[in-house]
């Protein structure tokens, strides 16, 4: 059979991907994605603003309940007051941000649990958002070459980028390790040789490294944050509710050799119950306390700070605790089966093992804490005018130039949340293809000043997504990359359940010995 | 952000100054009023590694904060994770260092009403250098004592109003009211103080002031707007404006704009007394005055021309 495609069908699919819409098509799916689902995500995370009003006697608790959030296209209020359509040119040749607004529904409720009454209810501007040129918010949506024309813009134009102050931004594409995944590998303890299994646990913007060692006397030991040091792993999957030895070893492996292992840890456990287990954590986390108060800070912590990508709205905290105890133990047998040398250490270069955070997953990033600044602020104003005595009234305590400054600092200095710096880079537009390879590059957040040469290394899974050769010289060479002409970015799912439902009924089956559809999040 | 001594109109001619490239340079008389200002942003020159910040200054001076943004806060760091006695020490000493901000009373009154200012002048909104010309007037009244007995709000509130009105940006009492603290009376009584002592510039409002908001607010296109800039000053030019109120006379000329105006649909007089925020009878009024105005032969008005 002849399986090549004649030479003109080939250069038509080869154009289809160099055209216009598909170049940055990465960078507005993205974007798209958080302006229509990421924001709403975000606020509906946060769903209330509380405040200290109502500590003192007699006076009435008030909170500010947060609504649907809605943004328009971009515009511009000039200096006498009048507001107008803002197009793309006209940001450069001014020097303005290319943003627009953006409103919320707040509701500001006074009163106490079951007596609670609604003193003000509005939608109000909370500030300003930067938009992207070319997404569905921009204004250029959807306009034909002549109308691009007609209003100065450059109908070849990719777009894909922001516009703060005049100068064109892009963000960086960032590739970073997996989060949700267990991730086997050696490493050294006071010079033995030991198994780690590690999982970057990610759960709406929160990140909890949580990790599995195989210590060189076999015991294993788990460590995640606001626990210093480690816990034994019998304990902590007794506290998770895995009581009896032979559920332990059974849910870790069938594998006589691995059960052999198994068997030596539950020798040397501390502990036999769930309630004893709970009360050595507590011991470790809040030691010096008060009995009650160390109970309740275990099980605060973990189900604050143990895998926190496990949890899922609307599940019950006992459910999701029996699946973290799973979770670990998925993550002992990677490391006995690693002591065993039944398999090798993962491969962290492996493509399978990263994610690309493209521009939209960036800006979720921002509005995260820019929004957290906002309720800061609006809480500080409610408390003062409370104070001082005036009316709580929403378009009052909103100063919008609070989120609007989050947003666009940011973009303008390349200075990100978190510390990063040079996610937003000035667009090269030294020629078109400049523009071009710098919509489609793509960084590793790995330090150039170091070695780290099998991060450099061309990997063979980047076969097909990533192009081979086009990479800086000199100390960036092999972190910074560019997109093959024909990758395909795929994109995280909107609805998890829905998911979930597709799997079992294509045959994926539970966890035997848990009721209902399988609860556990799949892997990312 | 305007540097303590840049001057904000030209010094010859009052006009507007305007930014080009490094020189300021009056719109009027292209008298160059600063040359080679001090450039407070980060250099670009690349260094070896990421970390290094580039900046070796703060932030620009600024009158809009009662220390002018000169403090200092004692912060904490992501990545050094301090524990035990030291960090109850740390706590302590941020707790003294944040009292020590406020010198005296007066000190805390100011970041009260600078606040104020920041919250409305965001949600007007205003321009940057209206709010720090606004706290200016704020901490001129403050050490004219005049704030004694009456509202830091309304104050706020009034410098606010002052400053757009001596930026030929008038807003209305209302406009300011209604994102404020202060109500019209602690406004009023504010104003007037400001005015009596401080002797503001300020002469009466122009209605073309607030014709492009209007405008835009009724959605209005600039063919109609440039009718009633027109409308405003025949009416001047006539003598027929008085002390009548230039909020309604804007929205007045404005809704006859849109009845003279062939292709725009009119608006009701309640919808432009509306964003005016005065009452329909005073639009009338000033419907009647053109009219009026328009009926004279020897005045030369016609209420259909006078475009472009």
């Amino acid at each position: 059979m002849d399986t090549e495609l004649d030479r003109s069908t080939r250069r038509d699919i080869s154009r289809e991907y160099f055209s216009r819409e598909r170049l940055a098509e990465h960078h507005y799916r993205s974007f798209n994605a958080f302006l229509n689902r990421g924001m709403q995500e975000v606020v509906d995370e946060k769903a209330t603003i509380d405040t200290d009003i109502g500590d003192k006697e007699g006076e009435e608790p008030v909170h500010v309940e947060l609504g649907d959030v809605r943004v328009v296209t971009p515009r511009v209020r000039e200096a006498d007051g009048s507001e107008e359509l803002l197009y793309p040119q006209e940001a450069r040749l001014r020097n303005i941000t290319y943003s627009a607004p953006v409103f919320m529904e707040m509701s500001i409720v006074k009163g106490e649990e079951g007596d609670q009454r609604v003193v003000d209810s509005t939608e109000t501007k909370i500030g300003r958002m930067p938009i992207m040129v070319g997404s569905d918010k921009c204004n250029i949506a959807g306009f034909s070459d002549e109308e691009l024309v007609e209003i100065g813009e450059d109908p070849a134009d990719p777009g894909g980028y922001f516009i703060v102050n005049g100068s064109e931004r892009v963000l960086m594409t960032s590739e970073d390790l997996a989060p949700n995944k267990i991730l086997a590998e050696y490493d050294t303890k006071y010079g033995d040789q030991i198994q780690v299994a590690k999982t970057f646990s990610q759960r709406r913007g929160y990140r909890a490294l949580v990790l599995c060692e195989r210590t060189r006397n076999g015991l294993l030991e788990v460590s995640f944050p606001s626990v210093s040091g480690s816990i034994n792993f019998v304990t902590l999957v007794r506290a998770l509710g895995l009581e009896s030895d032979e559920e332990i070893v059974h849910k870790v492996s069938n594998d006589p050799e691995v059960v052999k292992y198994m068997l030596e840890n539950l020798e040397e456990a501390e502990v036999q119950t769930e309630e004893e287990a709970i009360e050595t954590l507590g011991k470790r986390v809040a030691s010096g306390q008060g009995k009650n108060y160390q109970l309740k800070r275990a099980n605060y912590v973990i189900d604050r700070y143990l895998l926190p990508h496990l949890h899922e709205d609307g599940v019950e905290e006992e459910d999701v605790r029996i699946n973290k105890a799973h979770y670990l133990c998925r993550m002992a047998e990677a490391c006995f089966e690693l002591a065993l040398e039944r398999r090798e250490s993962d491969d962290k270069d492996h493509y399978a093992n990263k994610r690309l955070k493209v521009s939209g997953d960036l800006m979720k990033d921002l509005f995260r804490t820019a929004l957290n600044k906002l309720a800061r602020d609006v809480k500080y104003q409610l408390e003062r005018a409370n104070m001082r005595n005036r009316n709580l009234s929403v378009n009052t305590v909103v100063r919008s130039d609070v989120l609007t400054e989050r947003l666009e600092h940011p973009i303008a200095t390349g200075n990100w949340v978190g510390g990063r710096s040079g996610v937003s880079q000035l667009v090269d537009r030294t020629n078109f293809m400049g523009v071009l390879s710098h919509l489609r590059r793509l960084r590793s957040p790995l330090s150039r000043s170091q070695p780290h040469f099998e991060a450099r290394d061309l990997h063979a899974t980047q076969w097909g997504r990533i192009g081979p050769s086009e990479t800086p010289e000199g100390p960036n060479c092999g972190l910074v990359k560019n997109f093959a002409q024909a990758m395909e970015l795929s994109q995280n799912i909107e609805d998890e359940q829905e998911l979930k439902r597709e799997l079992a009924s294509m045959g994926v089956q539970g966890i035997p010995g848990l009721e209902g559809v399988n609860r556990t999040t799949a892997d990312d | 952000m305007a540097n303590a001594n840049t001057p904000e109109n030209c010094p010859d001619c009052e006009g507007r100054l305007r930014a080009i490239e490094t020189e300021l340079v009056c719109e009027d008389c292209g008298l160059v009023a600063e040359t080679d200002p001090i450039d407070h942003g980060p250099e670009w020159r690349s260094f070896d590694d990421d970390e290094t910040n580039r900046k070796r200054t703060g932030a620009p001076l600024t009158r809009s904060r009662h220390d002018r943004g000169l403090s200092t806060e004692i912060g904490s760091s992501s990545r050094l994770r301090i524990t035990g006695r030291k960090r109850r020490q740390i706590g302590r000493m941020r707790r003294e260092h944040n009292r020590a901000r406020f010198e005296s009373k007066a000190d805390r009154n100011q970041v009260t009403g600078f606040s104020e200012i920041w919250r409305i002048i965001s949600q007007l909104p205003l321009p940057v250098n209206t709010r720090e010309q606004a706290c200016r007037l704020f901490a001129s009244a403050q050490s004219a004592s005049l704030l004694q007995g009456r509202s830091i709000e309304g104050f706020a509130a009034a410098a606010v109003y002052a400053t757009c009105r001596t930026r030929s940006n008038a807003r209305t009492i209302e406009e300011i009211v209604s994102v404020s603290y202060a109500d019209a009376a602690e406004l009023k009584a504010a104003y007037a103080a400001l005015n009596r002592e401080l002797g503001l510039p300020i002469g009466p409002i122009d209605p073309t002031e607030y014709l492009p908001r209007y405008a835009s607010k009724l959605d209005l296109e600039t063919d109609v707007e440039r009718r009633a800039t027109c409308y405003v000053t025949r009416l001047r030019e006539a003598n027929r404006i008085g002390s009548r109120n230039p909020s309604g006379i804007a929205a007045g000329c404005l809704y006859t704009a849109t009845r003279t105006v062939p292709t725009v649909e009119p608006i009701t007089q309640a919808a432009a007394a509306d964003v005016a925020s005065v009452a329909p009878a005073t639009v009338r009024a000033t419907v009647d005055n053109l009219r009026e105005l328009a009926a004279d032969p020897a005045s030369g008005f016609e209420l259909e021309g006078g475009l472009g």
